[in-house]
């Protein structure tokens, strides 16, 4: 059993104020968690301190039902695979992923066979006499997770493994450790701060911030119902749209904002406690957007193309809109767009977002919009 | 588009190559080459070929000093061996552990001695193990073994290894600042890694640390034996070019000095000079020739 | 396996303290100090007992001078039967004298040879490389010989020249390493401007040279201040006697006034520590970075 569970854990260095604050999180056994998050949110210390490299300040961490807080790392039935791989430099791959099972005293025989069974789960199989220093990138790193999954742990720990690659292999690997995940059937906790990673690996995200944790739930949730301003913009690519404005009408049909330049736009959304005449921000995903008005509701927005980019199966069109707001669209690649054109956009109320002046989102009644999920995700 | 013209390579390789020549590399070959002549009483060179080496080797005047000198030195470099680099390497692993509060302050102390001169401290030493002060006296009765202390520096059989244990004292600091910058190289990740597979501070050190700094320990070894074998500082300031008591704390250094320019009744001889020190030179080379053939090809500098 | 120590250490813990809990910690601070004390405890005597009056360093060689026992007798006498601040401005040319030139001339030359490619340049890098490794003493006999023959004996000149092809290999060596880190688009950002190579390396590569100068200095100066054999050999002058020579002489003349000894070992000692007081910082750093080779 390997679910693991964090309880108003704190961190902090020296007694000054907490680099992590009060965080409360739980990963079911099996699970793929991504903690993602930008730099210096937090994410790399939390996953120390799942390890046991770093110590705990306040609250309590058990894996599997134990109680960790004060135990080594060798003790927490967990492995990691570190950034830079960490491999031995001087041993061989061999070696390297006997290590860990030499120190707990496992017999010769047991040990060869956890080796040749994860290189041949790992392809490594013919470079187990190599030393670090003979291996590409993408090998070390295979060598890295070999030596985690040798120790048999409850507790995978990944930090920021697909760093270091470049791109290709990024999205080569990414697929393997999908795989290696249902293979293995394991509880993984893995690190990186980028969110299509985070998205197409995890089963459970969480978005950190500052030492916080922002929102925790599967990829769809956090894309289609972030809880604030910082996961509705770091989810998805390119970043959502954020407008200004203010509240021009509550009913049943949801909550009329009005923004720069005299254009009122309905979202369908529970108003909650929100009033006539509040500041809130609206969002809009770049994909939610379509290129010419007259289809669905027909919410109209007017604006000038600043700059294009082509990217063969869709533009990026960057505009200006009446009231002044610059806006990204995706839209479709096989239109040519000039700049400086005047364009017609539309979307419907069901695709925006509504945030209040603290940031927190408005809950959307319908927030159904798999088919660009299932784009955001390829 | 690196051009350079040939000229201005000249004037920025001459001044170096030249200083470095005249005063180094020439006057090292022309030891060598005078090692070969012999001059008579009114200073007249002529070429005698290896007789010079074979007085100085195996003539009964001659050899006995030479031998003497020699298998010091051998045993002045196995001292440093045992204690310099063995402290050395203890005191370096200690600063190297993370989170040391203080390190750089017992690093900035424990160097010190290395930056004084050798004379300076020899002369310290002498007096602290000088029966007349006394002060040495005191400080082993501080731990019970005042009865332990004898003039060492003055007793043939103890003259050498306190002068040998004195250097070690000064020079600690030498292999402790390689070690330590090497140990700092090793990448925080590895030990890392070797800590979440639970292995212990020692296991981490001898399986792990320790590996991957043999270049270092290489290089120490090979620099504590040439200045071992260079060495002469220590012994001329604290016992004066005869090296005594009996000639019990000569080293190759010193018979080299002796032998040039002579000394009391001795007088000197530039060309027996000459070979004494080719021969230091055979030695020296011999050293590290075998270090870089022996040691050097089989340690791997591993890529961190 | 050992359970850590369940201390709040707000740091993280160090491997020791993993392994061996707080006492671990606490051997290790033990086993520094012991030896921070035995490195320092000679050298605090001496300047203690510089001070105490002949009588006072017999009866209480470890006691702290009072009032009463407190004299610079020695170091009075120092001074005035010796030149000491001339041995040690001697020392001082000397050693910076040769730091110049071993920079200036070192950095050309390591420039020369790790920036262009030419026929020979395997083969003076070698040259200079044994350098490192060949004690320039063995060849004091012939050193000595041409240094009659230019008529600088007994002249701080001499003794430069000497030190600065002793520190040349060496400074070569570093010098070269550094500049190969130097990113070659400086250098070709300079040429693209159409500026000559020997202005480049004036203008551009010199003034980046100062972390190295460091570990060049290090390396260079401290065994040339305290050098003795070669002041004892070329320049036993007294107008060109350096420092530790200066101080080998006087002791070896004036063995039993211990005062005067000891004052002058302190005063051989005090600049030294004072300067190293000063720049501690920079010269450690220049040795552990110079060195990882």
């Amino acid at each position: 059993m390997a679910h693991v569970s964090i309880d108003n854990l704190r961190k902090s260095y020296d007694g000054r104020s907490d680099v992590l604050a009060g965080l409360n999180l739980d990963i079911r056994d099996g699970e793929f968690c991504v903690l993602v998050g930008p730099s210096g949110c937090g994410k790399s210390t939390l996953l120390r301190m799942l390890c046991g490299l770093e110590e705990i300040s306040g609250g309590q961490l058990s894996i599997g039902g134990q109680v960790v807080n004060h135990l080594p790392p060798a003790e927490r039935g967990i492995a990691m695979v570190f950034q830079s791989y960490a491999l031995y430099p001087h041993m061989n791959v061999y070696k390297n992923m006997a290590f860990g099972l030499k120190v707990a005293g496992s017999s010769k025989s047991e040990i060869d066979e956890r080796i040749r069974h994860a290189a041949a789960i790992l392809k490594i199989d013919h470079l187990l006499q190599r030393l670090p220093r003979e291996l590409s990138g993408g090998q070390r790193q295979r060598v890295a997770i070999g030596r985690a999954i040798v120790r048999k742990p409850r507790l995978f720990l990944f930090d920021e493994p697909l760093s270091n690659l470049d791109a290709a292999l990024r999205v080569q690997t990414r697929l393997e450790i999908a795989k290696l995940h249902r293979q293995l059937a394991a509880t993984i906790v893995y690190v990186t701060h980028d969110q299509v990673e985070a998205m197409t690996l995890g089963d459970k995200i969480v978005v950190m911030h500052e030492g916080r944790i922002q929102q925790a739930g599967s990829p769809l949730e956090l894309y289609q119902q972030p809880q604030n301003l910082f996961v509705a913009g770091f989810i998805g690519s390119p970043k959502m749209n954020f407008m200004k404005g203010v509240v021009t009408r509550v009913d049943g049909s949801g909550v009329q904002v009005e923004i720069g330049g005299g254009l009122r736009l309905l979202a369908d959304v529970d108003a909650g406690g929100t009033q006539v005449g509040d500041a809130v921000t609206l969002g809009l995903r770049a994909e939610q957007i379509r290129e010419d008005a007259g289809v669905g509701e027909g919410q109209v927005l007017q604006g000038v193309v600043n700059l294009v980019e082509h990217l063969g199966e869709a533009n990026f069109l960057y505009l200006t809109l009446q009231g002044g707001q610059d806006i990204v669209v995706r839209g479709d690649g096989n239109r040519s767009v000039e700049i400086g054109q005047p364009l017609t956009l539309s979307a419907d109320s069901h695709a925006f977002h509504v945030f209040d002046a603290d940031g927190l989102a408005l809950r959307r009644r319908t927030p159904g919009n798999l088919q660009s999920a299932r784009r955001q995700a390829a | 588009m690196k051009k350079i013209r040939a000229w201005q390579l000249a004037i920025l390789l001459a001044p170096a190559l030249i200083i470095y020549a005249l005063f180094s590399a020439l006057p090292l070959a022309d030891t060598l080459r005078l090692g070969f002549y012999t001059a008579n009483d009114a200073g007249v060179r002529s070429f005698v070929g290896l007789d010079n080496y074979r007085t100085i080797l195996f003539d009964p005047d001659w050899s006995a000093a030479f031998w003497n000198a020699m298998w010091n030195n051998v045993k002045f470099f196995c001292i440093h061996m045992a204690l310099q680099n063995p402290i050395g390497l203890l005191l370096a692993t200690l600063f190297s552990l993370k989170g040391l509060r203080g390190a750089r302050t017992y690093r900035t102390l424990i160097f010190l001695p290395t930056l004084l001169s050798v004379v300076i401290i020899g002369f310290i030493w002498q007096l602290i193990l000088s029966p007349l002060w006394g002060v040495g006296e005191k400080l082993m009765g501080l731990v019970g073994l005042a009865d332990w202390f004898g003039p060492w520096l003055g007793q043939e059989s103890t003259a050498l290894l306190t002068l040998s244990l004195i250097s070690v004292w000064q020079y600690v600091g030498i292999p402790m600042m390689l070690i330590y910058a090497a140990l700092l190289a090793v990448p925080e990740e590895v030990l890392e890694a070797a800590h979440a597979e639970g292995a212990s501070a020692m296991r981490i050190f001898w399986q792990i640390k320790l590996p991957l700094i043999y270049p270092t320990l290489g290089l120490v070894t090979i620099l504590t034996f040439v200045a071992n074998f260079n060495a002469f500082d220590l012994i001329y300031s604290v016992k004066g070019a005869l090296a005594g008591p009996n000639y019990a704390s000569d080293l190759l250094g010193t018979y080299f000095y002796r032998t040039f320019f002579g000394y009391q009744a001795q007088i000197g001889s530039p060309t027996m000079g000459a070979a004494v020190a080719t021969l230091m030179f055979l030695v020296i080379l011999g050293g590290v020739g075998a270090y870089f053939v022996l040691v050097q090809r089989r340690l791997t500098r591993y890529a961190l | 396996m050992t359970v850590s120590a369940t201390a709040r250490a707000p740091a993280a813990p160090t491997l020791v303290q993993r392994s061996f809990g707080q006492a671990g910690h606490l051997w290790v601070h033990a086993v520094l100090c012991l030896y921070a004390v035995i490195a320092l405890f000679p050298i605090a005597l001496i300047l203690i007992n510089s001070l105490k009056t002949r009588n006072a360093i017999f009866e209480g060689p470890m006691a702290l001078p009072t009032a009463e026992t407190l004299t610079f007798s020695g170091f009075q006498k120092v001074l005035s039967g010796t030149h000491f601040l001339l041995y040690f401005g001697n020392s001082l040319v000397v050693t910076v004298g040769a730091l110049v030139l071993i920079v200036l001339f070192g950095a050309m030359a390591a420039w020369a040879l790790s920036e262009y490619r030419f026929p020979g340049n395997r083969l003076i890098n070698f040259f200079v490389a044994i350098g490192i490794m060949i004690p320039i003493r063995l060849g004091t006999v012939s050193i000595l010989q041409l240094v009659v023959a230019l008529d600088l004996i007994n002249t701080r000149t001499a003794l430069i020249l000497v030190y600065t092809a002793q520190g040349l290999p060496l400074a070569v060596m570093i010098l070269s390493e550094f500049m190969r880190q130097i990113p070659g688009e400086l250098k070709d950002a300079a040429r693209c401007d159409g500026v000559g190579e020997i202005t480049i390396f004036f203008r551009v590569i010199l003034p980046l040279l100062r972390p190295a100068i460091a570990t060049v200095a290090v390396f260079t100066m401290i065994p040339a201040w305290n050098d003795l054999w070669f002041p004892l050999i070329l320049a036993p002058g007294e107008d060109t006697r350096t420092v530790t020579l200066g101080v080998q002489q006087f002791i070896g003349q004036y063995a039993t006034d211990w005062n005067s000894v000891l004052a002058a070992l302190s005063m051989a000692v005090i600049p030294v520590l004072l300067l190293y007081m000063a720049f501690s910082r920079q010269l450690i750093r220049g040795l552990t970075s110079g060195a990882v080779k």
